[in-house]
């Protein structure tokens, strides 16, 4: 069992005068095996707990921790927390031009195993075939260049490909499910829980509580204003998509003001 | 550099008795002499913003011929049905010309056979038509000591499916320049591309010119690519001309990776109506090297197109300026030029220019330019390293995205690979220094 746990998370970015806070204090801890599920409104920070965690330069850390198995990975790389396990689906996935997403793939597999022992292209097709099928996406698909002109379904899908080759420890799947169709949604979610089991924990940041009926989490966390406010099991998610944020605000008497008050 | 001192007369008579020596018509013997008589007079080329006097291009000013050893041709890739021409120093090691392309009239040979085989021809047009030894002091020293290179004749009407491949290997085994021409005649409605491997064996220090001339008959389609991959001890000097007759359409794509100083010099002159040049041109410096390129179309004609695009990457301390220079000429009515000159530094030792240089005499023409100096994008390396990619092969992905658009225009797919692999293996070395 592997272990994921953020503790009394800060974390600032730099603007163009000053540094603003955007997380003010996070605590988390999940297990492989589970499915933990955070919604919060707009602009609270949930991208940037998943960037932080994935360690985009963006984002610093200016107070707690984020151990994986115990162990720091603050201080480490991006490629480094990737080949110790993490993954992160982006919410917008870069297009890269001239780099087919079959020899991506390929290099993001090798990229875990010794020089001496590399995927052979027999394994590897096999994988892959397997995973496209899966998927419903076509073969074509990977000789094209890795996202580009894909369209915002294609690039979700793709994101989803990469985590059933790469097979990581922890996934976090930001927004997965936005922009996507309802066969989509289903595909994307078929292929999540494909990998469902003992050695597999996501965090899934969502809007939408429809996702959660095809990946049922183990933990709904609710976020606003750089915390988690509350977490519960699945139902909260049923309860926010009825109450909306702002009775849940009252409820904990929090001081956050919601996009919604402006109107 | 040639010194004042140099007794000109006394170079004159051993290059008149190397050549007697060698065989060559009567006629080039006399060009030769008359290069050198004009060298004297003649200055270097005009380069903007780059400087490159004291390159040793000319420091030998003798004209021998020797046997090089055909091993030194070993291991290239051999594919069935491969039409090629492969040269090692001075040596033609093979000819490989299909039996149904020469009955055709197509002529693929070395181009001092060329001169006696095919004098009409070759008299003609060897730097008579496309380019002259007037015109600086290095295209004069390109006529005067010229000892290798390939001529090809395409006749009237004939397609060829198969690029024509052409493998100059420098000799540094010896201690002797390559002064070697490309001259190819594309006669009217004929279609073919062309691709050029240079290398370099051995380890001497010696310089290369290596000109090339396409003369692009009306209606003809060529398409002209290079992997330019000479030696660490060769400066070269690279001048690359072709002349567009009415409709015709001539590319290039270049990849200079050489591991020395370089001076490019790639034209497309427009003369016909209605011809269309696209000119691309990638390029890879590393360690101290610096490259100079100019890459220029002129519109001549009426209703021409002539597009350029060059992309460079530097690594470590090395320089790299790229002109774009787009010339429309007064009368060039509808001409159609646009250019995108772009460069990625990859180091903050490297020294890097992107100019974009705009010669418009008429003004009923489309003309723009783009230009760039720039780092990689950090949010695509950032994707590749969140899948485990390490940063250093994240930034050559990365690199080669940044390239694919030249990359994509070399026709076979095996050499598109081995420009990939060259450019690779460039780039790997660079980036153990950063
Ligand atoms: N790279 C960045 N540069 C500048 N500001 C940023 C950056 N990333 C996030 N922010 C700011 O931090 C705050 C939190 O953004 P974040 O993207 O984490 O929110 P979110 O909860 O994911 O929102 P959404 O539901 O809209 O995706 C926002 O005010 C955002 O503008
Ligand atoms: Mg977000």
């Amino acid at each position: 069992m592997a272990t994921l746990e953020v503790k009394d998370l800060h974390v600032s970015i730099k603007e163009e005068k000053e540094t603003r806070e955007i997380l003010k204090g996070v605590n988390l801890t999940m297990n492989t095996g589970e499915i933990h599920a955070i919604m919060g409104p707009n602009g609270t920070g949930k991208s940037t707990l998943s960037q932080t965690i994935m360690g985009n330069g963006a984002y610093h850390v200016t107070q707690g921790d984020v151990l994986l198995n115990g162990e720091s990975i603050l201080g480490m790389p991006v490629d480094e927390r990737a080949r110790k396990g993490l993954f992160l689906a982006m919410q917008y996935p870069a297009e890269i031009q001239g780099v087919t997403n079959a020899e991506f793939l390929r290099a993001a597999i090798n990229a875990r195993r010794p020089e001496d022992d590399q995927i052979s292209v027999m394994a590897f097709l096999k994988e892959l075939d397997k995973n496209l099928s899966l998927l419903d996406m076509s073969e074509q698909m990977t000789e094209r260049y890795l996202n580009e002109g894909f369209s915002g379904g294609e690039k979700k899908r793709n994101e989803i490909l990469q985590l059933l080759m790469i097979k990581p420890s922890f996934a976090l799947l930001d927004e997965i499910d936005s922009g996507l169709d309802i066969d989509a949604l289903q595909v994307v979610s078929k292929g999540v829980n494909s990998l469902r089991g003992d050695n597999f924990g996501s965090l899934i940041i969502t809007h939408y509580q429809r996702l959660l009926n095809y990946i049922v989490p183990d933990v709904v966390h609710v976020m606003m204003d750089g915390r988690i406010v509350k977490s519960g099991d699945a139902d909260l998610a049923k309860k926010l998509e009825k109450e909306g944020y702002a009775g849940l605000r009252d409820e904990l008497g929090l001081k956050v003001s919601l996009v919604d008050d402006n109107r | 550099m040639i010194s004042a001192v140099q007794d000109y007369e006394a170079i004159k008579t051993a290059v008149e008795t190397a050549a007697n020596e060698h065989g060559e018509p009567h006629w080039f013997v006399e060009r030769r002499l008359a290069a050198i008589d004009a060298m004297q007079d003649l200055a270097l080329p005009e380069m903007k913003r780059y400087d490159f006097h004291r390159w040793p291009l000319m420091d030998n000013m003798e004209l021998n011929f020797r046997r090089s050893d055909k091993s030194l041709a070993d291991g290239l890739p051999k594919a069935k049905n491969q039409i090629r021409f492969v040269q090692v120093g001075q040596t033609t090691v093979a000819v490989d010309l299909p039996d149904e392309l020469a009955d055709q009239g197509v002529i693929l040979t070395d181009i001092f056979s060329a001169f006696r085989e095919h004098p009409r021809l070759t008299e003609k047009y060897f730097m008579e038509k496309v380019t002259n030894y007037k015109e600086n002091k290095l295209t004069a020293y390109q006529q005067a000591f010229l000892n290798a290179g390939v001529f090809l004749y395409v006749p009237k009407g004939v397609e060829i499916k198969r690029p024509i491949e052409a493998y100059l290997i420098q000799d540094s085994t010896v201690k002797q320049p390559m002064v070697s021409h490309v001259l190819i005649i594309a006669e009217e409605n004929s279609q073919f591309s062309f691709i050029q491997h240079l290398n370099t064996k051995g380890d001497e220090a010696n310089a290369a010119h290596c000109m090339v001339e396409v003369l692009s008959r009306a209606n003809s389609h060529v398409h002209f690519s290079s992997v330019d991959e000479l030696g660490e001890h060769t400066y070269s000097f690279l001048h690359r001309r072709a002349n567009l007759s009415r409709n015709a359409r001539f590319d290039w794509a270049i990849g200079i990776v050489n591991d020395q100083n370089t001076l490019g010099d790639i034209t497309s002159e427009l003369i016909g109506e209605g011809a269309h040049s696209e000119s691309k041109v990638i390029a890879v410096t590393t360690g101290k090297q610096s490259n100079g390129i100019n890459n220029r179309v002129v519109n001549r004609g009426k209703h021409t197109t002539a597009n350029i695009s060059q992309r460079g990457v530097l690594l470590e301390k090395s320089e790299l300026i790229f002109n774009g220079i787009g010339n429309i000429i007064h009368g060039a009515s509808g001409a159609n030029a646009e250019q995108e000159n772009r460069v990625l530094m990859m180091s903050d030792h490297a020294h890097g220019d992107a100019n974009p240089i705009l010669l418009i005499d008429e003004d009923d023409v489309i003309a723009g330019h783009a230009a760039s100096v720039g780092q990689v994008d950090q949010n695509q390396l950032y994707y590749l390293m969140s899948r485990g990619i390490d940063k250093e092969l994240a930034q050559r992905l990365v690199i080669r995205g940044f390239l694919g658009p030249v990359l994509e225009e070399i026709p076979l797919p095996e050499v598109r690979q081995e420009m990939i692999d060259v450019i690779e293996r460039k780039l790997e070395d660079g980036q153990h220094f950063n």
